[in-house]
């Protein structure tokens, strides 16, 4: 985080002497208050913040705590607007945000991710919680919009929302208003009305006005509140009234600069000269008044001009943080600006100083921009990188970096190495090898022109150029480079520089696993793992657990795959409600793995709760593994077309995250276009993948010519399948990867009993079923069906690994034919019934509760029990099983 | 691209606005309105004075936004 959150942003604004009631508003705010969505859209001082002020501390409908928020134009940037969003909640329903404030605080979860916790932590809530967005019109960045609509879309019953601002937010208003979800209080609503403008004039400002005068007034103004509150102030202690009104009345200037100038005019010209210079500020505290103004006296300047009344706002209790006026604030400015343009960048630099000495580098960074002093600008967003790297705040550093001039940045190696660092973050590729060249001549010896502000970030510059630089080849699918620049990496960053030496080695584990070096791949994964969980950073943990564990599958190594994603699910989940992204990647892991010893109820179960876990809990690559997995079991339960939907399914969401591809998802599906005696298809697309037995052969494409070598066999071709064979053996021999020597051998025994060479068959099936034996493959052997049956019952007879051929029979014959289309073993609950049906429709979580009037809670467990019985693991799939049980009447 | 661009707002402002408009000229009318004209850098600057104008709670009546001129 860039500094501490401001405790003065989440504070319910006083309610301001000299009010008048407006309970036509504050009735309209109640009945709006049933909408899930209420904004107030008027331009600046239409009494927007005094009306929600007022609103609030009567008494809110239904006796809803509020949380407030006033934002600021730093808010663009998701980790920080949502911290704050969260802060405020947790004032108004203490505790009720903690847990995703704690994983918002993390690398890992997505913000999606954290709204949700939220948003079940907020629908157990016992009560209502009324939200106020403040300003609302500051904030401009496309993805805390984003946020904000996902919000809305599944706002519980428990929180009501109020966006106040100066022009519509852009969300998706229109929608809502047509559904009646959507309350407004627009310009014409605030205005004063002349009753109105009388009662504040007359009573709450004590002016005894005619009422010609107040139509005068109520005229000029249009009944802007703004307006007639100066006009008011001015008023105030003036003998001539009648001649003011009637000057007022007949002049066209703008009315705030009549006004701001009828006051100023009365005030000596220190007053004056102070309420210039602090208008450059966005809060304004004692001693940073003193600081920018170099005069001494500032925080009882400050108290004075609040008992003034001279449009000053309080933001605290104890009057230790004021701000303008808005609309006299920009006055002022441009008083400033117009009068002594020559002191504005000193005053900009003054302001600077202070926020930068006080912890506040967002604020000096704002500042040293404003004062157009972009060399330091340039240095504190250097200082400041490292926080916005553990705040996760991306988007504010990139704001930054995007506002100061190429040749600024240029001269600057860590700043340099942080913009490409910013760049990679994002999976942008362009303009990262000239910040990195960059960041590499300001290491040269001629380095006159070089800048440092950050100089322990600069003596780690060289190793954490090199990292940078192994990321960059990586997304350039630059093998060779990857490994060259994260062997570098490892050799120059210190033993202590956790996070460092964590992404060299990962980054070379990958290397290694796509070059097909498994053992290499698997040392340096477990070395990055080790430091990057002492670093703390879990997220990356789990991914790299992931990848761990999918070397040790193919290594054959099925009982430490199973331990390492147990482990990685532990991490995932053992942070706090919000699990870590990975934890739904883990499920499937798990899963795959007891398909593979066929218990395919529990893997059944496990990729339930991987759906469960949701997207934002699953690494991008899940979405297709999830599929593929689910489709396994499909296709093990006799559902071939279910497991070919999917299957075309994970093609469109395939994306590889880096991990080398080694099991396409078309070679997957040409398995099962085999299984479905489509064995001409599998022979063109093996012509397509141009697979041929004369191929080099190597790990990147051993799933595919394993297949290709199961077409051969399929087609009788057997000759061509056992040359092929033999020579994917001796490759994956050589390879030590044992899972693939397994499946090898299966398929050999099987070449071998077709061309009539029993012995060789068994020989060939015992050495399988030997190595099967303490990792506990089964599927492997059971997928082949009866051929299979009949080899095995053979070696049953040599007493060779009696027990693990036991089970191998039985999964055989067992899963000879038990096709899905059966009745459910456990029938499904009236309620559940009811659930099922709302599932089918397009309401979401909180709607189906809502009808059913059940908590959020309720529909989730009803909806794991539904899937459970099922035998599915998303809301599509539950409708279509049901369609087909016909149980959505 | 840089474009000539002219604002029409209610109200007439004083000159000192000037220098907050980044230097437009400021014109005020008999029928009570101000134009503000100049040269707007590009798209992005002229949303800003826009900004400015909305927050300032301006009635803004017009914006005009020229071809920008070929040489």
């Amino acid at each position: 985080m860039t500094g501490p959150l401001l405790e003065t942003k989440l504070r319910v604004p006083r309610r301001r002497r000299s009010l008048i009631a407006r309970p036509r508003l504050g009735a309209a705010l109640s009945r709006g208050a049933e909408a899930g969505l209420t904004l107030v859209s008027a331009p600046a001082g239409f009494g927007k913040t005094t009306l929600l002020a007022e609103w609030l501390a009567g008494a809110p409908p239904g006796g809803a705590s509020v949380a407030w928020l006033a934002l600021d134009p730093r808010d663009n940037d998701p980790a920080l607007f949502w911290a704050y969003v969260l802060a405020a909640l947790d004032t108004a329903a203490p505790g009720v945000a903690a847990t995703a404030r704690s994983s918002l605080q993390r690398p890992g979860p997505t913000i999606d991710a954290v709204l949700t916790t939220l948003l079940n932590d907020v629908a157990a809530l016992p009560h209502d919680v009324v939200l106020v967005l403040d300003d609302y019109h500051l904030v401009d960045a496309r993805d805390v919009h984003d946020g904000m609509a996902f919000l809305l879309d599944h706002l519980p019953p428990q929180l009501r929302l109020v966006i106040a601002g100066r022009a519509d937010p852009p969300l998706p208003l229109a929608r809502m208003r047509s559904r009646g979800e959507l309350a407004e209080v627009r310009a014409a609503d605030l205005r004063f009305t002349p009753d109105e403008a009388a009662a504040y004039l007359n009573g709450a400002m004590g002016l005894a006005l005619t009422a010609p005068d107040v139509a005068a007034l109520e005229g000029r103004t249009e009944g802007w509140i703004a307006a007639l509150q100066l006009a008011a102030l001015s008023m105030q202690g003036r003998s001539d009234v009648a001649g003011f009104i009637a000057g007022f009345a007949g002049d066209d200037r703008y009315i705030v600069d009549y006004l701001a100038e009828e006051v100023l005019a009365r005030r000596p010209e220190a007053v004056r000269r102070f309420l210039r210079r602090t208008s450059v500020l966005s809060r304004l505290g004692g001693p940073l008044c003193d600081a920018v103004t170099g005069e001494d006296g500032g925080r009882a300047r400050l108290a004075e001009l609040e008992r003034a009344n001279l449009f000053v706002v309080p933001l605290d209790d104890n009057r230790r943080w004021y701000r303008y006026h808005h609309l006299f604030a920009d006055v002022l400015r441009a008083h400033l600006q117009d009068e002594e343009p020559d002191v504005v960048p000193e005053l900009h630099r003054r302001a600077s100083t202070w926020h930068a000495q006080h912890g506040e580098p967002a604020e000096a960074i704002r500042h040293a921009m404003a004062g157009g002093d972009l060399d330091r600008a340039a240095d504190l967003v250097e200082l400041a990188i490292p926080a916005t790297r553990l705040g996760r705040q991306e988007a504010t550093l990139r704001r930054w970096l995007e506002a100061l001039p190429d040749e600024l940045i240029r001269v600057r190696p860590v700043l340099s190495n942080g913009y490409a660092g910013s760049l990679l973050v994002r999976g942008e590729v362009e303009g990262v090898e000239t910040r990195l060249r960059d960041a590499e001549g300001g290491l040269g010896t001629a380095a006159g022109a070089t800048v440092v502000a950050d100089v322990a970030e600069f003596r780690r510059l060289p190793g954490a150029v090199a990292v940078h630089r192994a990321g960059l080849a990586r997304m350039l699918g630059d093998v060779d480079g990857t490994m060259v620049h994260a062997r570098r990496a490892l050799d120059l960053i210190g033993e202590n520089d956790h996070v460092g030496r964590g992404a060299a080695a990962a980054l070379l584990g990958l290397a290694h696993w796509t070059r097909g070096d498994l053992g290499a791949a698997h040392r340096r994964y477990s070395e990055g793992m080790a430091s990057l969980e002492k670093a703390g950073y879990l997220s990356d943990v789990v991914g790299c657990a992931m990848a761990v564990a999918d070397i040790r599958v193919a290594q054959g190594r099925l009982l430490a795959a199973m331990s390492t994603y147990e482990w990685g699910l532990r991490i995932a989940t053992g942070q706090g409600p919000t699990a870590l992204r990975g934890a739904a990647d883990m499920h499937v892991g798990i899963s795959e793995r007891l398909a593979e010893r066929n218990e395919l109820d529990a893997a059944a179960a496990h990729l339930v709760s991987s759906g469960e876990l949701g997207e934002h809990a699953g690494l991008p690559r899940n979405r297709y593994r999830l599929r593929v997995a689910t489709a396994r079991l499909r296709q093990a339960a006799g559902d071939l077309t279910g497991a070919a939907d999917l299957l075309d399914e994970a093609e469109r969401l395939y994306t590889s995250d880096f991990f080398p591809d080694v099991r396409p998802v078309p070679a997957v599906r040409a398995r099962l276009w085999l299984a479905q005696g489509r064995t001409d298809d599998v022979i063109a697309w093996a012509g397509e993948r141009g697979l041929s037995v004369a191929d080099d052969l190597g790990y990147l494409r051993e799933f595919e010519h394993i297949t290709l070598a199961r077409a051969l066999l399929a087609r009788h071709a057997v000759p061509e399948a056992t040359g092929l064979l033999e020579r994917l053996l001796a490759a994956a021999e050589e390879g030590a990867r044992a899972g693939s020597v397994i499946e090898v051998l299966v398929l050999l025994a099987l070449a071998h009993r077709a061309r009539g060479d029993l012995s060789a068959a068994l020989a060939v099936l015992q050495r399988a079923v030997t190595m099967a034996e303490p990792e506990g493959w089964v599927r492997v052997f059971a997928d082949e069906g009866p051929a299979m049956a009949t080899l095995l019952r053979a070696v049953a007879k040599r007493a060779i690994a009696p027990g693990h051929v036991r089970r191998l029979l039985a999964a055989v014959e067992d899963g000879a034919g038990t096709p899905v289309e059966q009745d459910l073993i456990e029938p499904l609950s009236e309620r559940e019934l009811d659930v099922l049906r709302l599932l089918g429709t397009d309401l979401d979580g909180p709607d189906i509760a809502r009808h059913l009037g059940v908590s959020l809670h309720t529909v989730r467990s009803h909806s794991k029990h539904i899937y459970t019985k099922l035998g599915v693991n998303n809301r599509r799939a539950a409708v279509r099983r049901a369609g087909e049980l016909g149980l959505n009447g | 691209m840089t474009r000539p661009c002219r604002l029409r707002v209610e109200g007439h402002l004083d000159d000192h606005w000037s220098a907050w408009f980044g230097g437009l000229t400021l014109t005020r009318h008999a029928d009570g309105t101000t134009s503000l004209s100049g040269v707007v850098q590009d798209q992005a600057a002229l949303h800003g004075l826009l900004t400015k104008v909305r927050d300032l709670g301006i009635p803004l009546l017009s914006v005009d936004v020229d071809e920008p001129s070929r040489k």
